[in-house]
């Protein structure tokens, strides 16, 4: 038989069927397409609008200054002091705690029913929203232990409850990866399970967990809502002198500024922003590259 | 003496009891085999010298501000101001600022004639304090520096306090939890107190203006959650997740299933930028582009009342914010379907979408499910956009191009004024944020407890 008649699987109606399931396989591939571009270009119309309102407004001025009523000598300067020092009281607390906490979950805590809720509690409070985080803050560190208002030892607190639950998550995940073999090694040559734990399963989950404690870190940067209900948003026109002092941090400020009716605040708030997304990007960025160059694979 | 210098003091002994355990156990091993390395010796010493003094430093904090208190309170400058709670503090911290430095002069002259009061009895409770720690300090390193012997098992003793830290450690989740749920309870009880559970459950009208004068109209005071409640489902349990479900699942299919792995190492890393830009940016975005061009829209196919604060604005904003989210959460359950499922659909002639669509979502589906409640939860938490994009007035609409408010603008509407503490108006912030609190709980241990499962099926 040299030409057959066509059989069930050569058939016009078969082969209008093959064309329509192909059809329907581009058109799903092209829709999957248009959502990854539709986030895309979403980052990039919201980066192009900031960039353009806010470009002309940096310059000195806004580096060097503080807050005034004035938009042409208002600065970011003082609200960048008050980060840094919120963020620096943040990190003394909530990366050796988390650290220290992801360590005894992951290798010593036994199994039962008092792990279970440390575990619970952990996993939810990674999901409790952060203003619960500022009540908390308000109601115990300001109107319990008195401490000093708007200071960032009081928001540094309250960010470190806030991202201690991420660095146990991020911590466990990198001593998860650390393979047995290691651990089998070291008992085997006399190292006691604490020893184990120290010389070996830690630094090696080092890397690990820096770059979730990062991201972690990037977070409570951004933080806005927190810091309101803890009194941050003061008008604070000099820089911090230390962690008791009254202080705001960039994104109060820029919270602040975005309500001001002044022109000359649109720009500088956009600059603000400009100045916040730069320090973002560098720890996002620095994370990325710390993952990709001391993560092992094993 | 301030408790600073006892807490120098006792970091020195420490540091000085190290060094006499490091220096003993070394003399010591030309008497024989050491059980432990002299480090251990050292830090066991150091341990002891340091953890119960600090302890006490710690405790005696709280105890010395209250007994300064009593103490000024019943000196006659404290007894000559005024009995009101709030100027009476006011004073007191005035004056502990003078007393501190801090202050050259106070505004009230009683807080100056306070500040050596202060002073003084600072200066003596610190004494006591700081005397009790150091002794306990010195006494705890000699304990621990006599039983520093050839045999003595250092190593085993700093091992148990490392353990205790670890433990301690831990806790703090746990107490962290239980501060959140018994703050916001206390005050939460105070506000029911003053307005009863059911009219802020069910209550539909949410105006919290006390009046300041009894003859003022229309500021009665109403303390129904509902709209708020339901502001805060619209825009972040509907118009966010109408917008961020498709653009987030559609993602996290396309990049792990289409995506060649070039592009899938550009667009991932583009994708958690979107996740990591700080929501005050959003919220800027939000209430200076989008809620212009939305309120503009809204007139344009004839909805006249179109507000510049609509729900819609802040929900589409919302839901972009959304989007990375989802996706991950996406990724992962589609990651987790094993791969023997895929190729036997694909074996069996199903094309690429026919097996995601027929095998591999609705296997997926309960960890998708899952990352949904968690994206739902943070949707409804979030704040910064709300306050910067959604109006203040409590509507009960349907219509998206309306003002709503929600329960995250208004607890930081009530809290960021200038009132006293213990107004209806303060508590009723925490009485949404416990509400908040329980909501979120609620969605995240459903949440979780789904994706734990889902993991669990397919390991």
């Amino acid at each position: 038989m040299s030409s057959a008649a066509p059989s069930r699987w050569t058939g016009d109606a078969m082969i209008r069927r093959v064309r329509r399931r192909y059809a329907a396989e581009r058109w799903f591939k092209l829709l999957g397409l248009g959502a990854v571009g539709l986030s895309v270009l979403f980052l990039a119309f919201l980066l192009v609008t900031i960039a353009a309102k806010g470009i002309g407004g940096i310059d000195w001025a806004l580096l060097t200054g503080s807050d005034s009523v004035d938009p042409a000598r208002a600065g970011v300067w003082g609200a960048l002091e008050g980060s840094f020092l919120t963020i620096f009281v943040t990190m003394a607390l909530a990366f050796p705690v988390g650290v220290l906490a992801a360590v005894y979950l992951e290798e010593f805590a036994p199994q039962n029913r008092w792990t279970d809720a440390i575990e619970v509690s952990i996993n939810n409070l990674a999901a409790v929203p952060s203003i619960i985080f500022g009540l908390l803050g308000l109601a115990v560190f300001l109107n319990v232990m008195n401490l000093p208002r708007s200071a960032p030892l009081v928001g540094g607190l309250t960010l470190a409850l806030m991202t201690m639950p991420v660095i146990v998550i991020a911590g466990r995940n990198a001593i998860k990866t650390v393979p047995p073999s290691i651990r089998d090694a070291a008992l085997g040559v006399g190292a006691s399970k604490m020893q184990v734990t120290f010389h070996h399963v830690l630094p090696l989950s080092l890397p690990g967990i820096l770059t979730g404690t990062i991201i972690g870190m990037a977070r409570a940067l951004g933080e806005t809502a927190p810091l309101l209900m803890i009194g941050m948003r003061a008008f604070i026109a000099a820089p911090p002198g230390g962690i008791t002092q009254p202080a705001t941090v960039l994104p109060v400020q820029i919270f602040l500024w975005s309500d001001e009716v002044d022109r000359g605040f649109v720009e500088k708030t956009s600059a603000a922003i400009i100045v916040l997304l730069l320090f973002m990007l560098a720890m996002n960025g620095l994370a990325i590259y710390l993952r990709n160059r001391f993560e092992r694979r094993w | 003496m301030s408790l600073g210098i006892a807490l120098v003091a006792v970091l020195l002994i420490a540091l000085g009891a190290g060094w006499l355990g490091f220096s003993r156990a070394r003399g010591m091993r030309a008497a024989g085999r050491l059980h432990s390395l002299p480090v251990y010796h050292g830090t066991h010493a150091a341990l002891w010298a340091a953890l119960p003094a600090l302890l006490i430093l710690a405790a005696w904090a709280p105890v010395q501000s209250s007994l300064v208190n009593q103490s000024i309170l019943a000196s006659p400058e404290g007894r000559a101001l005024p009995a009101f709670d709030m100027q009476r503090e006011a004073i007191i911290a005035e004056a502990t600022d003078i007393a501190h430095g801090r202050l050259q002069q106070g505004y009230n002259p009683q807080s100056t004639a306070l500040a050596p009061r202060i002073r003084s009895a600072e200066q003596r409770y610190a004494l006591l304090g700081g005397l009790a720690a150091i002794a306990i300090g010195i006494g705890a390193a000699g304990l621990a520096l006599r039983r520093s012997t050839p045999q003595f098992r250092a190593r085993t003793g700093v091992e148990r306090w490392l353990m205790v830290l670890l433990f301690a450690a831990s806790l703090i989740a746990i107490l962290t939890t239980l501060g959140i749920l018994l703050s916001l309870m206390f005050e939460s009880l105070r506000f029911f107190r003053l307005v009863p559970l059911q009219s802020f459950l069910f209550g539909l009208e949410w105006s919290p203006q006390t009046a300041i004068r009894a003859d003022q109209a229309g500021s009665s005071g109403a303390f129904g959650a509902i709209p708020l409640l339901w502001g805060t489902f619209f825009i972040g349990a509907i118009i966010a997740m109408i917008v961020a479900i498709p653009l987030g699942l559609m993602s996290a299919i396309y990049l792990t299933q289409y995506a060649p792995p070039r592009l899938r190492s550009w667009l991932k890393p583009i994708l958690e930028i979107l996740a990591g830009v700080p929501t005050v940016v959003y919220g800027y975005f939000a209430a200076l582009t989008v809620a212009p061009a939305v309120r503009d829209f809204g007139m344009m196919i004839g909805i006249s009342s179109a507000s510049s604060e609509s729900a819609l604005a802040a929900g589409l904003v919302m839901g972009i914010m959304i989007i990375p989210f989802i996706s991950s959460m996406a990724d992962d359950s589609i990651a987790a379907v094993p791969q023997a499922m895929r190729d036997g659909s694909l074996a069996l002639g199903a094309t690429t979408s026919e097996t995601i669509r027929k095998v591999l979502l609705p296997s997926a589906l309960p960890g998708v499910m899952g990352g949904i409640l968690l994206a739902v939860s943070r949707a409804i938490g979030e704040t910064m956009i709300v306050v910067m994009a959604a109006g203040l007035a409590a509507n009960l609409t349907l219509n998206p191009f309306h003002s709503v408010t929600t329960v995250t603008t208004q607890i930081v509407q009530l809290l960021t004024g200038d009132q006293e503490f213990d107004s209806a108006k303060t508590l009723a912030a925490f009485a949404l944020g416990l509400a908040l609190f329980l909501i979120t709980l609620f969605l995240n241990l459903i949440a979780l407890r789904i994706v734990r499962r889902y993991r669990e099926q397919y390991e």
